[in-house]
């Protein structure tokens, strides 16, 4: 088992990083009933270990049981019947399911499939009703149909069920859907946060840290909890004792970011920017998503970028992610984006150097 | 049953009042005709004006024989001279200038070789082959089939009608019957008739002629008169067994034919390669071919001898038409001379009395509002081509251009019509035009420019943001959808267009295909896997986003592959690594057996 998932933290009492969140989300489930809930917060925060652990604290550990599904659902949609496989994680408890899996189809898993969760309505042990509990992962990808449909499924099975809703950004989830959950906000924990977390699974597994090792780690981590505890398994596989000077690996696909950024720099042409095309695809072949692309790009780029030019490029990296939204295909942005900075570059360097 | 296709012709009465001076170029120009199949709407618009009472509402009713099969083109004959006759009826008083009734294209069909307008070669090649199988009818060795093909009014039936009587010999016809109407159907099944399909009929004439030849042939008279099978027009196929059977049929054919045997296909649309059924032409030429007939191919008439056989009529009718005018009916044309003949004869119908040809030639230039001439089309590589090159003419002449524009905006004038015309001929859809410029585009742009290609991807990147916008729309609105496609096209062409200011000098280029959609059909097989793998794999307990999987956990994985994880390293060994090396994409192979190839247009 993978550390990050040896030591996440099992109940609300454990949480080392959200603690004030933890004990405030205990206290909101010892009152019977619970609101439907949107997690919200960058990725690597904690939102999905929160979640856990509140089902946990709900249920008890039965709600660890999970079993994997690989189900095969038949909707009908008016005149055709669409059939659709989602995987589901399921508990007696709960169901865990990601609907924008579905892709362009992910309406009808929620107005179907939710529904039809929601209707089977269990009975626990005293004969009282209770509630079952749907995670929602994602829900900031879903479209805007599946959205509203959400709305609705939410208000029409309030009685039966709860829905925890859980996204990177609540700005792409619907108004209506934001109102009728209680938003819980889930910070990128700091730096000395994740400082604190390493040392403590070290400790745990034995190891020797070298001071400032941890903060490293934690520096390079871009405050991602999850792949600050990621990166330090690989440096303990990779050589241990720590030393101070230690590499710490990083990404491939960010070594590859770094290298187009190198060739933009180094050669300003449309053949080269067809050379950078080719690379964006295998980048994009490998389901990196294209705005953390551009984003990391970007990030390359400005770091061996004069300081006049920063805030025009800047610019333009913004004005492309936002085309990138609206638009279908993301490399005619991406690829527009590297288009102006070489430009932009070229212009620059004609400039200063003649 | 028995009445059906009944032509009438019915004059607009909208504006009795217009029509004064010349009531009957009025009048020609403003009647319509209308199929009307119900047998009770005899009674047909009666106009309120009648000039000169010579107009007959003419009615041509009940021509069919339920026994006899008539051609659909002797009807057609038979409507035209309908309508011919009612013109000339109106035309009466305006001169005597036309003095048969007949339609032109009948009365100027080639009799002899010298009047074809079929290029001389193709008609020499076709000639070449008739003369050395005429003679010997011996030969076993030698196959008797000809394959013409060509688009329409090419003038395959014309060239070889006029071989046949130049060698002499009598020609036999098969055309497809005519088809059957359902009440038709109906009556003879009634009559215990069985329905014989199309196709079986052409079946059991091919199976005659296997067998016994041509009955009449061996029986009449003259033994030396040879004898010319044409099959005009090969049974309309659809699916696969029909096909099958058409094949096996005309293999048949083929094999044991004894006659010169001459078979047209007509070139349908080509750029519509995705229609099932223009495959099928397209293999069942290449299996005639294979089968041992011989192909001729015929090429679109040229212009110029469409303009010499246009002449050549308006002389014989004495008529008075500039010889631009004769021009641009002829280019309108699109190289189909039947086409041709007929505009000329319409445009003569108009422009006849009024005679004023400064006004007419102005209305004809200007390309949208041609009154006749055939839609010209353009495969998709041919425009694309053309956008891409961004040919442009070396000055600006027309300085009558009110507007001024500064120097960054102002472009030379294009040497092509307006994009937007020729997206149109090409029928190509928006979004792999779109994909096909930003795949190509970088290679048409100069090396020093990198200005040009970024506001190229610019223009590109706003094309497909309005492509974008017309997904997720639950409701589709076709009329706004045609807008927002028409409008990303042509952002996406006059962008390209606009930005290339350095073109490079024309040289030969190679149009690849997007990669765009190869990489969308891994990428989209990639998420899958990594989907269907998440909880095999990844030994965790929750469904992470594929983005962080890809972004986090793949690549850790791997680092940690070989030595800590023994037993999920199998599952992810394949994944992860497969993915970088192998599975990407191979772009060089990809270029080489996808490219279509252009040539500098």
């Amino acid at each position: 088992m993978l550390w990050v998932d040896k030591y996440r933290p099992k109940t609300l009492d454990k949480v080392l990083v959200h603690e004030d969140v933890a004990q405030n989300l205990k206290k909101l489930v010892t009152e019977q009933d619970c609101p439907h809930l949107l997690f919200y917060g960058p990725p690597g925060s904690g939102k999905k270990t929160l979640i856990m652990a509140l089902l946990r604290q709900m249920f008890g550990a039965s709600a660890e049981k999970v079993k994997v599904e690989n189900k095969n659902w038949k909707v009908d949609a008016g005149s055709r019947t669409i059939e659709l496989e989602l995987t589901t994680l399921s508990s007696t408890h709960h169901v865990e399911l990601n609907p924008s899996d579905a892709g362009f189809q992910d309406r009808y898993i929620v107005q179907e499939i939710i529904k039809e969760m929601a209707k089977n309505r269990p009975i626990d042990t005293k004969g009282k009703k209770g509630f079952k509990v749907l995670v929602l992962n994602e829900v900031d990808k879903l479209s805007r149909e599946a959205q509203h449909s959400l709305r609705r499924t939410m208000e029409k099975y309030s009685a039966s069920c709860r829905l925890i809703l859980c996204c990177d950004s609540s700005s792409k989830v619907t108004e209506a859907v934001r109102s009728r959950c209680l938003n819980i906000r889930v910070n990128a924990p700091k730096g000395d946060e994740i400082v604190k977390v390493l040392e403590f699974i070290g400790k745990k597994e034995g190891l020797q840290l070298p001071s400032g090792f941890a903060a490293r780690i934690a520096e390079k981590s871009n405050r991602s909890l999850r792949r600050a505890i990621l990166s330090f398994e690989t440096c303990r596989v990779q050589q241990y004792p720590f030393t101070n000077n230690q590499v710490i690996p990083s990404m491939d696909w960010e070594e590859y970011v770094f290298e187009i950024a190198s060739d933009i720099m180094k050669e300003q042409s449309p053949k080269r920017l067809f050379q950078v095309r080719g690379k964006l695809y295998e980048l994009l072949v490998n389901c990196i998503p294209p705005e953390i692309i551009l984003k990391r790009l970007l990030y390359e780029l400005l770091k061996k970028l004069d300081f006049e030019l920063k805030h025009e490029v800047c610019h333009w990296a913004a004005y492309y992610e936002h085309r990138m939204r609206l638009g279908q295909k993301a490399i005619f942005h991406i690829e527009a984006f590297v288009a102006k900075f070489m430009s932009i570059y070229k212009g620059f360097l004609i400039a200063t150097f003649g | 049953m028995g009445k059906r296709s009944i032509v009438v012709l019915s004059s607009s009465d909208d504006d009795a009042g217009d029509c004064n001076d010349n009531n009957d170029d009025e009048f020609a120009s403003k009647s319509s005709f209308s199929y009307l199949n119900n047998s009770k709407s005899r009674t047909a618009s009666v106009p309120r004006t009648k000039p000169k009472g010579s107009k007959k509402v003419r009615i041509s009713s009940s021509r069919s024989h339920p026994g006899k099969s008539v051609n659909p083109f002797d009807e057609m004959k038979l409507f035209c001279e309908d309508f011919g006759e009612s013109f000339t009826g109106f035309k009466v008083s305006a001169g005597n200038r036309r003095d048969s009734k007949e339609l032109w294209l009948d009365k100027y069909t080639p009799s002899s070789l010298m009047e074809l307008c079929v290029h001389k070669k193709k008609v020499e090649e076709v000639k070449a082959w008739f003369e050395e199988r005429i003679p010997t009818r011996k030969d076993e060795h030698c196959n008797h089939v000809l394959l013409i093909t060509g688009q329409s009014g090419v003038g395959k039936s014309a060239t070889v009608h006029a071989i046949a009587s130049h060698l002499g010999a009598t020609l036999c016809e098969w055309n497809t019957p005519t088809p059957t109407i359902w009440q038709e159907h109906m009556h003879t099944t009634i009559a215990g008739l069985r329905y014989i399909s199309k196709l079986e009929e052409f079946e059991n004439f091919v199976e005659r002629i296997r067998k016994y030849g041509l009955i009449p042939s061996s029986s009449t008279r003259e033994q030396q008169k040879p004898f010319i099978i044409l099959i005009d027009d090969l049974p309309a196929i659809n699916g696969k067994v029909s096909y099958g059977r058409l094949q096996r049929c005309l293999h048949l054919l083929v094999q044991s034919v004894r006659i010169p045997t001459v078979i047209l296909i007509t070139d349908y649309s080509r750029e519509d390669t995705a229609d099932y059924t223009s495959r099928c032409w397209d293999n069942l030429q290449s299996f005639l071919q294979s089968a041992g007939a011989c192909k001729v191919a015929f090429n679109p008439i040229t212009v110029n001898s469409i303009a010499k056989t246009l002449s050549k009529i308006c002389r014989g009718e004495k008529l008075r038409i500039t010889a631009d005018q004769i021009d641009v009916i002829a280019k309108a044309s699109g190289g189909d001379i039947r086409h041709a003949i007929t505009s000329l004869q319409y445009f003569s119908l108009k422009s006849g009395s009024t005679g004023s040809g400064s006004d007419k030639i102005d209305y004809l230039d200007d390309g949208y509002s041609l009154p006749f001439g055939r839609d010209e089309t353009l495969s998709l590589f041919h425009a694309l081509g053309k956008f891409l090159h961004n040919k442009r003419d070396t000055e600006n002449l027309t300085t009558s251009g009110s507007v001024y524009l500064k120097d960054d905006f102002a472009r030379l004038p294009m040497k092509m019509d307006t994009p937007e015309r020729v997206l149109g001929q090409a029928h190509g859809q928006a979004r792999p035009i779109v994909d096909f410029l930003q795949e190509n585009i970088l290679d048409f742009v100069h090396e020093e420019a990198m200005d040009d290609a970024w506001v190229a991807t610019s223009y590109l990147s706003d094309a497909d943001t309005l492509l974008a916008s017309l997904t997720g729309v639950q409701y589709k609105n076709y009329a706004i959808e045609n807008i927002i496609q028409s409008t990303a096209a042509s952002v996406a062409v006059r962008g390209v267009m606009f930005s290339n200011r350095h073109p490079l000098s024309s040289r030969w280029h190679a149009i690849r295909r997007p990669m765009v959609w190869q990489v969308e059909q891994s990428l989209w097989r990639n998420k899958k896997e990594i989907l269907g793998q998440r909880t095999a794999a990844y030994n965790s307990v929750n469904l992470s986003d594929p983005s962080v999987i890809a972004t986090e956990w793949n690549p850790v994985l791997k680092w940690l592959g070989s030595r800590a994880f023994k037993d999920s390293e199998r599952h992810l060994g394949s994944v992860s690594g497969e993915m970088i090396h192998s599975e990407g994409y191979d772009g060089k192979e990809m270029d080489d057996d996808d490219s279509d190839e252009i040539e500098d247009w």
